[in-house]
């Protein structure tokens, strides 16, 4: 007798994301096959949808590192179930860039090449080292994660429970993902801070605000996918009183943020300095104006901040995730933002002539299918690490916390 | 649980993470420090451009000699002729090639060294070690690089039917630039021949010239056409304000050289 499979809404969810990667997969192919003609990127606009992609999924990764720097260094442990889930969203996130650079780069065949041939003076060498390692952390970060797994505990007993020992290295691979993280998340800004070519982004600033709302938009993907699984899955459950905590955090975390976007802004409307002042006008009353006003700051950064701060607002539930939202969108605008609007303004050379000449982008379909088939698999991956590996569990004290090793590092603040 | 631990507490650990941002930040310091002195030009040679604008009447040979000597495609100038503005009624153009910068921002951006400078101060382009990220065509303030978007396939019509091209075709998904027809150069050194003055050891761009608008030597040697003429006239180079030291130089229309 033959089972028949039952249209379940978990199984509708899982087909229609694995829809969206087959989707996305064919577009992937697609390019390899055809090279990077089909894509809408110019010679004047070399990096488009995927570089945001990249940038985007990595920088809702920050979680991972700003929580275990909390959880393992500052000594926070009643974090600990939540920067459980902020690394393998981390894990999932690293894994979405890797997959769009590799479509990104003209020869994904030789993805292996900055790990071979060091060019110490660029930016994204760096960046590539830093982020080949931080994802060997978060690795074995996952460890323990990945031995929660039933099937593998009963099949493979002495390799799960190998696994879930590497728990006790935990405080020391924070200390060394804080130092990766901190090192190119904000490199990931100075990638387009240090080109001379363009005056938009040439300014220390970038950098800096792109680690800051790194950490804003890493901790609120991070509480926010802990909030939804747990309204739509009995098997992720919840410590609201965490989740609020954290999401204080996070609105302390937007002032800042906001508060180096009001100097970084301003400082650039005081001097004219050819391309950089017709880059921020593209942004505040070009057509960058709607992302730059409303997405970014408005949206993304004031009503979050009012909304996080305020105890009311912040205790209902619906308020405290559409903020969250806000953030995350906000922070992946700004990554477009910032870096179409650097190549849409293009200094001329030629002496005498006008300063300035404008470009185009908008993506097409085969880079929004296969964008598209990369954010499908990191939501199926986690998803599934909901189901089958409890990575959102706040209830159930876990099993390495009540081992005296981990008790001593993480031991509370004097009180 | 393992007894080792018990040793490390969280000061420790905090004060491990600033130890290592610290020491992280001075070496990035280092690099920068580095990375900002001058290189390439150590060679016995130093090999640069004089274009002459009051010359130049646009017509766009030498970017048609470059493609067929480097065998570049239909979409892609190495070598790009653009309208500069009318100067006492005459049309003025600027032909660019690579600047072949002295502190290249493209050398410094490519994460898999794929740029290098030679001695001879040449920014060169390993077309077998680029990934084509396209880190340096963002970074090039002179438009210089341009990216095999698809495959070269099939006959160069920039190639006559008498000869052939003296380089490889670049593969797709790499990218690619002038390299002042470094092979011609190598290639004459080696029999004897002097780049600048006999034209099979000089950039095909140069030789071809109906106007003799663009002249090739070596900075190194005070009698060589480019130094004197750099000693004797007005000249000037593209965007000079951003420091990268362009070893092309171009005379402005009035100079009558």
């Amino acid at each position: 007798m033959e089972k028949r499979i039952k249209l379940t809404p978990w199984f509708l969810w899982v087909l229609t994301l694995a829809g969206l990667i087959g989707l996305g997969v064919a577009a992937g192919l697609t390019v390899f096959w055809k090279g990077l003609a089909i894509t809408n990127l110019t010679d004047m606009v070399p990096w488009g949808l995927w570089i945001t992609l990249d940038l985007s999924s990595i920088a809702v990764s920050a979680g991972a590192f700003s929580l275990c720097a909390l959880v393992y260094l500052l000594g926070l442990k009643r974090f600990q179930p939540i920067a459980r889930t902020a690394t393998f969203i981390g894990l999932i996130g690293y894994s979405m860039a890797l997959f769009a650079l590799l479509m990104d780069i003209g020869r994904p065949d030789r993805f292996w090449h900055a790990l071979v041939y060091w060019n110490k003076h660029s930016l994204l060498w760096e960046v590539t080292m830093c982020v080949t390692l931080y994802l060997t952390v978060l690795l074995l970060e996952s460890l323990p994660i990945f031995a929660r797994f039933e099937w593998l505990q009963k099949r493979w007993p002495k390799l799960a429970a190998k696994m879930k020992s590497v728990h006790h290295y935990a405080p020391y691979l924070a200390v060394v993902g804080l130092g990766l993280s901190m090192l190119h998340q904000s490199s990931l800004g100075a990638v387009y801070g240090v080109l001379k070519a363009r005056p938009l982004w040439y300014r220390p600033d970038v950098s800096v605000l792109f680690i800051i709302s790194a950490i804003a938009g890493g901790m609120a993907l991070t509480v926010l996918a802990s909030m939804v699984s747990s309204r739509v899955t009995r098997r992720a459950n919840v410590d609201d009183s965490l989740l609020e905590r954290v999401s204080v955090f996070i609105g302390w975390i937007l002032v800042a943020y906001l508060y180096f976007r009001f100097w970084d802004a301003l400082a650039m409307t005081y001097t004219y300095e050819p391309g950089r002042t017709e880059g921020l006008q593209l942004l505040t009353s070009g057509p960058f104006a709607f992302n730059f006003w409303i997405s970014e700051i408005l949206l993304g950064l004031v009503l979050p901040i009012f909304l996080l701060l305020n105890r009311r607002t912040r205790s209902n539930p619906f308020w405290r995730m559409l903020a969250l939202t806000l953030v995350v969108i906000g922070v992946v605008v700004y990554r477009w933002d910032t870096n179409l609007s650097g190549q849409m303004v293009v200094l001329s050379y030629i002496p005498g002539s006008p300063l300035v000449a404008y470009t185009s982008y908008s993506p097409s379909l085969i880079e929004l299918a296969s964008t598209l088939g990369v954010v499908a698999y990191g939501i199926l991956a986690f998803s599934l690490g909901v189901r089958y590996l409890n990575v959102v569990d706040h209830g159930r004290e876990t099993e390495e916390l009540r081992q005296p090793a981990a008790e001593l590092v993480t031991a509370p603040a004097s009180d | 649980m393992a007894e080792s631990e018990k040793t490390i507490n969280r000061r420790g650990f905090i004060k491990l993470a600033v130890a290592g941002a610290a020491g992280a930040a001075v070496l990035r310091a280092m690099r920068y420090a580095r990375a900002s002195s001058g290189e390439g030009e150590a060679g016995e040679h130093q090999w640069a451009m004089v274009i002459d604008q009051g010359k130049c009447t646009g017509c766009g040979y030498c970017t048609l000699a470059c493609r067929a000597h480097n065998d570049v495609s239909p979409d892609i100038s190495w070598n790009q002729v653009v309208p500069s503005g009318e100067i006492a009624g005459k049309m003025t153009y600027i032909a660019r090639p690579c600047m072949q910068c002295q502190h290249a921002p493209c050398v410094d951006v490519c994460p898999v060294k794929a740029s290098e400078y030679r001695p001879d101060g040449i920014v060169m382009v390993d077309y077998d070690k680029c990934i084509g990220c396209r880190y340096c065509e963002v970074a090039c303030p002179y438009g210089a690089r341009s990216f095999n978007w698809e495959s070269f396939t099939g006959p160069n019509p920039a190639v006559p039917e008498w000869g052939q091209p003296e380089i490889e075709r670049r593969p797709r998904g790499v990218v690619e630039k002038c390299s002042f027809c470094y092979h011609r150069i190598d290639r004459g050194l080696a029999n004897g021949r002097l780049p600048g003055v006999d034209r099979d050891a000089t950039p095909a761009c140069v030789g071809v010239c109906p106007t003799g608008a663009r002249l090739f030597g070596d900075l190194n040697d005070p009698e060589s056409n480019v130094s004197q003429i750099l000693r004797e006239h007005n000249s000037f180079r593209l965007r000079e304000d951003l420091g990268t030291g362009p070893r092309v130089n171009f005379l402005p229309p009035d100079s009558e050289a």
